[in-house]
């Protein structure tokens, strides 16, 4: 390989691709190659409900055509794990034992969806909503005018059951603690949410008072296809079962790289982890706050691209500090809905 | 005694084939030897043979080369292929490959045979293709006007080797023997009567007949293979000889030179013919009349 | 074109099992009823880790040549398909083995190289071969079947198609069964996110005929079956070798005989030899043998005997380059030789023009009573396509001119002048017919003369009988396409890039370009009276072709005085359809645009 400067990043979403886009413009010279899991080029992933309206061609989600990477010049390794990192040889080695050297290091791979425990001998009779591919089979499963069982809800899926509402579908929420994630609710504020949801068409049962999940049942012949059964006793019937149970850090292959770890990679206001060469944005850092005293996450579309862009500048010679680019509070609307800064993009 | 008195001229031949009763292979062009060539004694052969075995003449083939002896085609009354320079065997194992019926003669000379085609003469001979091969050899190219062949002697002065033939010649009777020829005999132009008896025997061998044939060349060889000196020279194998021992055969060939005439070795075996045959009768297929083809173009007319 | 046209490259090397995987796929696909052409490239190692492609272009409309870019690539072997995966078209799929054993360097995986529009399918296809046979033998198999699965084939097609591939070995093909099933059931579960689709294959392609999945070299071997080959003399030279393999392997079926020889020599010489008998002979060899054999093929002019010989070109001169194609034995094919030596040059462009021009080769030998040389090339030779045969073969079983029976006897004129300069021919066997065939230059009679009148009329008369050939019957020398009356550029071709033309010629005409395509089949005596006509039409000719010189573009010039353009490539490799369009754009006025996907 020639001897420019390599810039790796970890990570095709928001964070990630603002952060190749901004490297490349900073640093001309150099190679960045962004490494993801996804088989697609960035898409945006808060459009996924359109696949529920009948879109299902993965070119209308893409945030560039494909030929941008080819022209910027930025490497595009997709359907690509990172097993490890290696700190001190400066080189990623990917899952399918390919070793690539890098010189500075962005993580910037996400997060994916929780699974409580209790539910994860079920896997196979839920349908996730992380990937375009996920989304479009979901869509296929459900029939029109479908009902759709979401277990536990977030902002993320709370999103979709908006436009499930919408677009014609049923929607029954088994609402557990994490039905607001990431926003902390308390008790009173969180009924008052339940009844704004009810109000948008959804159909509540709240998991706190029927004691939760006791089993997820394929649906008996002429039933619907999936059977949820409360341990008070109750039932619900639908054809798809999603849950929704919020995010966790994808940080699994930096375990043994050295750099410090909480839930989430932790890093300076700088962005900048333990290791100098290695900085990390998005929902897979937790970043200091001088405030709070404490590292903590800072969610949302427009947090998430101001530290790709922020992490980029500073490994490209900058050294500024990060603010958080939104409000994160949770309203309620006069007219009963909801709002959510996690809900606004561009 | 075998050597002529005087040059035996053109229409004194012609009138001895007549009076022999052999007319009926004899083409009525005249052969362009040079007077006293032991060429003659060999086309007389050909033509006895053929006669003497009952040989239909359009069921003969007279495949040559080109040198002085491949222009024998001309010379007999038959079907005929004079074709180019070394290429008288696959040419003939082309003719027999085609029809079996065909009785297939391939006439050559030295240089025609060991030389240009010399690349040929261990396939011929190791798969035994059911024809017979005369090899006329003058030892030196006649037809061209007096070069140098490969069974030149050393030592030997022509035109291009004006000082000396610095190599040495090849020993044709062994190398047939070990190319595994079926049929394998030398004769002398000189010794006519012995030759017409090895040419009916060759013809008739079910397979490769190799046939060397010591013939003087009495225009540009005044020297060395002159009737004189191969007079003087040759002498009949021994009586004891047995000509189904191989390795009697390969040392009778590699003894005297010239070596001893008569027949050297003969086995029976499998032709070529039969080998195709055999697989077609493996591959199931039915024999399609391959050796049919003179009846079917009789039964044609 | 409308429907499905899918181009499949399956990469791996030597070893990979990649041909394999690719003459599987053919087979379904013909059989399911699309139409398939593909062309295989091989290393010239026998063994070790030659790079191997099999490419497929299947269509439900017929298709003349391959495409340039690939709608999905199979790579069995990353260090190849690296160097040939830009070929891919944008939205196409990329299937590759997931995984390396070892650690390799960045950008030894493919997945480095895939272009943005690319579909990764990253498949463990060892893996699943491992479990499914216990071995990772199988692991084009596995991949063959991802690919079927992802696209929603046929599987019970492929069941059949291995289990006749390995017919006699059942445990290779119990083994390979598993594995098509293991790795179509990963392909059926995959998320399909290409754009690929293969829609219903077409209902019917000709009716009265038998389909058949085959390449050029058994078309030939076809052609001369149903021709009624007697005898067949060869040495084996690649890309013609397999011509004499299949032959083996039919001939004695049907009676017939075939022999391996010496040397290209000898394989001429007998061939002549059994012409000379009357025989339907042939042989078949590549530019080096085709130079060995041709003074032999002037004994065939001279003596006037029939004979047919195929000429598979590859590169030269020499031993060039053997498996890769090219089409410079033109000039060798038509002139070579020594003296005033005509003979009949034909050149198929497609596989069912290889047993077209088999079969004929063999009446035109007869009735001209000449060489025959009909000239394919490497592309032409193992290129498969769909083609479909005449039940009966449309092919005549003896067009010997045989003489009278008062022409026979003593006074026979073996070579008579007069006429259309066709002697009537005896055949050994035939009572009174007995003549000598000789190389010397000849009377009537056949006897030796080097009389300057009559070697004056001997050779008008084996130039003029040739002229026939021209209007040999039921056989196209010539033939054009596309618009007719005038056109800004007219194409003039011949053998396999004639495909590649016709494609270019469609393009052409899509973008509003009065285009038309002519195929020139009879190389010699050349039809200069149709292509005179045809350029006449044309206000540009280009005369693309595979080899340096432009051999074809200097044969039409010395028949045709009309200036043509010259697209003469020696790369080794077909032609590619859009530097032929970018020829005709030029030469149309047009500003030659980006280039598309052909």
């Amino acid at each position: 390989m020639s001897a420019a400067r390599h810039h790796i990043v970890i990570g095709s979403g928001v964070a990630g691709s603002q952060a190749a886009e901004t490297l490349r413009s900073r640093d001309p010279g150099s190679r960045v190659t962004m490494i993801t899991l996804s088989n697609l080029p960035f898409y945006n992933r808060y459009d996924l409900p359109r696949v529920f309206r009948g879109e299902r061609d993965w070119r209308h989600f893409l945030v560039h055509p494909p030929a941008f990477y080819t022209e910027q010049r930025i490497g595009l390794r997709r359907a690509c794990q990172v097993a490890s990192v290696d700190v001190r040889r400066r080189v990623v080695t990917l899952a399918h034992n390919e070793v690539v050297p890098f010189d500075t290091l962005l993580v910037a791979s996400g997060g994916h969806s929780h699974l409580p425990a209790e539910l994860t001998d079920y896997r196979h009779l839920m349908h996730g909503f992380g990937s375009f591919e996920e989304a479009v089979a979901v869509a296929r499963a459900l029939p029109e005018g479908g009902h759709v069982l979401m277990l536990g809800g977030d902002m993320i899926g709370l999103d979709l059951a908006r436009t499930l509402i919408a677009t014609g579908y049923r929607v029954t929420l088994v609402a557990g603690e994490q039905t607001f994630w990431p926003h902390e609710v308390e008790g009173d504020q969180r009924v008052r949410l339940l009844d704004s949801l009810r109000g948008v068409g959804i159909e509540v049962i709240d998991c706190l008072a029927c004691g939760g999940v006791a089993a997820l049942e394929q649906g008996a012949s002429g039933l619907a296809a999936r059977r949820v059964r409360m341990r008070d006793g109750r039932e619900v019937h639908g054809d798809v079962v999603m849950p929704f149970f919020g995010l966790v850090p994808s940080v699994e292959f930096m375990v043994r790289a050295g750099v410090d770890i909480e839930r989430g990679l932790l890093v300076n206001k700088a962005l900048r982890t333990t290791d100098e060469r290695i900085y990390a944005a998005g929902d897979v850092c937790q970043i200091w706050s001088d405030e709070e005293h404490r590292y903590r996450f800072y969610y949302g579309w427009k947090n998430v691209r101001a530290m790709g862009e922020l992490a980029a500048r500073n490994m490209t010679g900058a050294d500024e500090a990060f603010h958080s680019a939104q409000d994160e509070h949770l309203e309620i609307g006069q007219d009963g809905t909801i709002r959510s800064p996690f809900w606004e993009y561009q | 005694m075998n050597m002529p008195a005087k040059p035996v001229y053109l229409e004194e031949k012609l009138r001895q084939v007549q009076a022999s009763g052999r007319l009926a292979f004899r083409s009525k062009t005249l052969p362009s030897w040079c007077p006293g060539c032991g060429y003659f004694s060999v086309v007389d052969g050909v033509t006895a043979a053929l006669g003497e075995l009952g040989i239909a003449n359009e069921d003969a083939v007279v495949v040559s080369g080109i040198g002085c002896s491949s222009r024998f085609p001309f010379f007999v009354n038959s079907y005929g292929f004079h074709t180019l320079h070394g290429r008288a065997l696959p040419v003939a194992t082309g003719v027999k490959t085609a029809n079996e019926a065909l009785t297939v003669i391939a006439v050559g000379g030295d240089g025609d045979g060991f030389a240009i085609g010399g690349g040929h003469l261990p396939h011929a001979a190791r798969r035994n293709v059911d024809i017979t091969y005369l090899l006329l050899d003058n030892g030196i190219y006649g037809l061209t006007k007096g070069q140098t062949s490969p069974t030149s002697v050393t030592g030997f002065h022509t035109s291009t080797s004006p000082y000396d033939n610095t190599d040495r010649p090849v020993n044709p009777l062994l190398m047939m023997l070990a190319y595994g020829a079926s049929w394998v005999a030398q004769g002398y132009a000189g010794r006519p009567d012995q030759l017409q008896r090895l040419i009916v025997e060759a013809v008739a061998h079910r397979g490769f007949a190799y046939l060397h044939i010591l013939s003087p060349c009495v225009t540009f060889d005044k020297t060395a293979r002159t009737y004189r000196n191969l007079d003087l020279a040759v002498h009949d194998l021994p009586a004891d000889h047995d000509p189904s021992d191989p390795m009697a055969a390969m040392r009778q060939a590699m003894q005297s030179d010239p070596p001893a005439l008569g027949l050297y070795y003969r086995e029976q075996r499998p032709t070529l013919g039969d080998a195709l045959d055999s697989l077609v009768e493996k591959a199931g297929g039915r024999l399609a009349g391959q050796a049919a083809g003179s009846a079917k173009l009789r039964a044609a007319r | 074109m409308n429907g499905t046209d899918i181009q499949v490259s399956i990469c791996g090397s030597a070893g990979d099992g990649t041909i394999a995987a690719g003459e599987i796929l053919r087979n379904v696909m013909a059989e399911i009823g699309y139409r398939v052409i593909c062309f295989d490239v091989y290393p010239s190692e026998i063994r070790g880790f030659g790079k191997c492609i099999a490419r497929l272009r299947i269509s439900t409309q017929q298709a003349y040549s391959l495409k340039s870019r690939a709608d999905v690539m199979v790579s069995l072997n990353d260090s190849h398909a690296i160097a040939h995966v830009g070929e891919v078209r944008d939205y196409g799929a990329v299937i590759y083995e997931r995984s390396s054993i070892v650690d390799i360097p960045e950008g030894g995986h493919i997945s480095a190289h895939l272009a943005p529009g690319h579909l990764p399918y990253p498949v463990p296809f060892r893996e699943v071969s491992e479990k499914a046979t216990g071995a990772n033998r199988s692991r084009n198999i596995v991949a063959l079947g991802f690919l079927a699965g992802l696209y929603g084939l046929p599987m019970e097609s492929f069941r059949r198609a291995i289990a006749a591939k390995f017919g006699r070995k059942a445990d290779a093909a119990e083994a390979n069964v598993k594995a098509m099933q293991a790795g179509y059931e990963a392909g059926a579960a995959c998320f399909k996110l290409d754009d690929v689709s293969f829609g219903p294959p077409a209902a019917t392609l000709v009716p009265g005929g038998t389909v058949a999945m085959i390449n050029g070299n058994a078309a030939v071997v076809r052609g001369c079956l149903e021709a009624g080959i007697a005898n067949y003399f060869g040495y084996p030279i690649t890309p013609a070798t397999s011509i004499m393999e299949k032959l083996a392997a039919e001939m004695p079926k049907h009676g017939a005989r075939l022999l391996q020889t010496e040397d290209e020599i000898a394989a001429i010489s007998a061939t002549i030899g059994a012409g000379f008998a009357g025989a339907r002979a042939a042989t078949a060899t590549s530019g080096p043998g085709l130079a060995l054999m041709s003074e032999m093929i002037g004994l065939g002019v001279i003596a006037e005997v029939p004979s047919v010989v195929f000429v598979s070109q590859r590169g030269g001169p020499s031993t060039g380059m053997p498996t890769k194609t090219e089409q410079s034995d033109l000039n060798i094919a038509v002139y070579g030789g020594h003296g005033d030596a005509p003979r009949i040059v034909i050149a198929p462009t497609n596989v069912e023009g290889c047993y077209r021009c088999a079969g004929k080769a063999f009446e035109m030998a007869e009735a001209y009573q000449t060489p025959v040389i009909v000239l394919l090339d490497l592309y032409l030779s193992n290129r498969y396509e769909t083609v479909v045969f005449p039940t009966r073969p449309p092919f005549a079983p003896d067009m010997n001119r045989r003489p009278e029976k008062n022409a026979l006897g003593p006074g026979y004129k073996r070579y008579a002048l007069g006429g259309d300069s066709v002697s009537p021919r005896a055949l050994p066997g035939e009572p009174d017919g007995m003549h000598v065939a000789t190389g010397l230059e000849h009377n009537e009679l056949g006897r030796p003369s080097d009389a300057g009148d009559m070697h004056s009329a001997m050779s008008r008369k084996r130039h003029e009988k040739l002229e026939a050939a021209l209007r040999h019957p039921d056989f196209t020398t010539v033939k054009r396409f596309g618009d007719e009356g005038p056109v800004e550029v007219g194409l003039l071709a011949w053998g396999s890039t004639f495909g590649e033309c016709l494609e270019a010629m469609f393009l052409a005409q899509a973008e509003g370009i009065r285009c038309a395509a002519m195929k020139v089949v009879m190389l010699w005596p050349f039809p200069t009276e149709a292509v005179t006509a045809y350029m006449a039409d044309c206000g540009q000719v280009l005369v693309p072709e595979l080899n340096y010189q432009g051999q074809f573009a200097s044969l039409v010039q010395s028949q045709v005085a009309r200036p043509v353009t010259r697209l003469a490539r020696a790369t080794g490799a077909p032609m590619q359809v859009a530097e032929i369009l970018d020829e005709i754009r030029r030469l149309a006025g047009r500003t030659p645009g980006v280039r598309r996907a052909a």
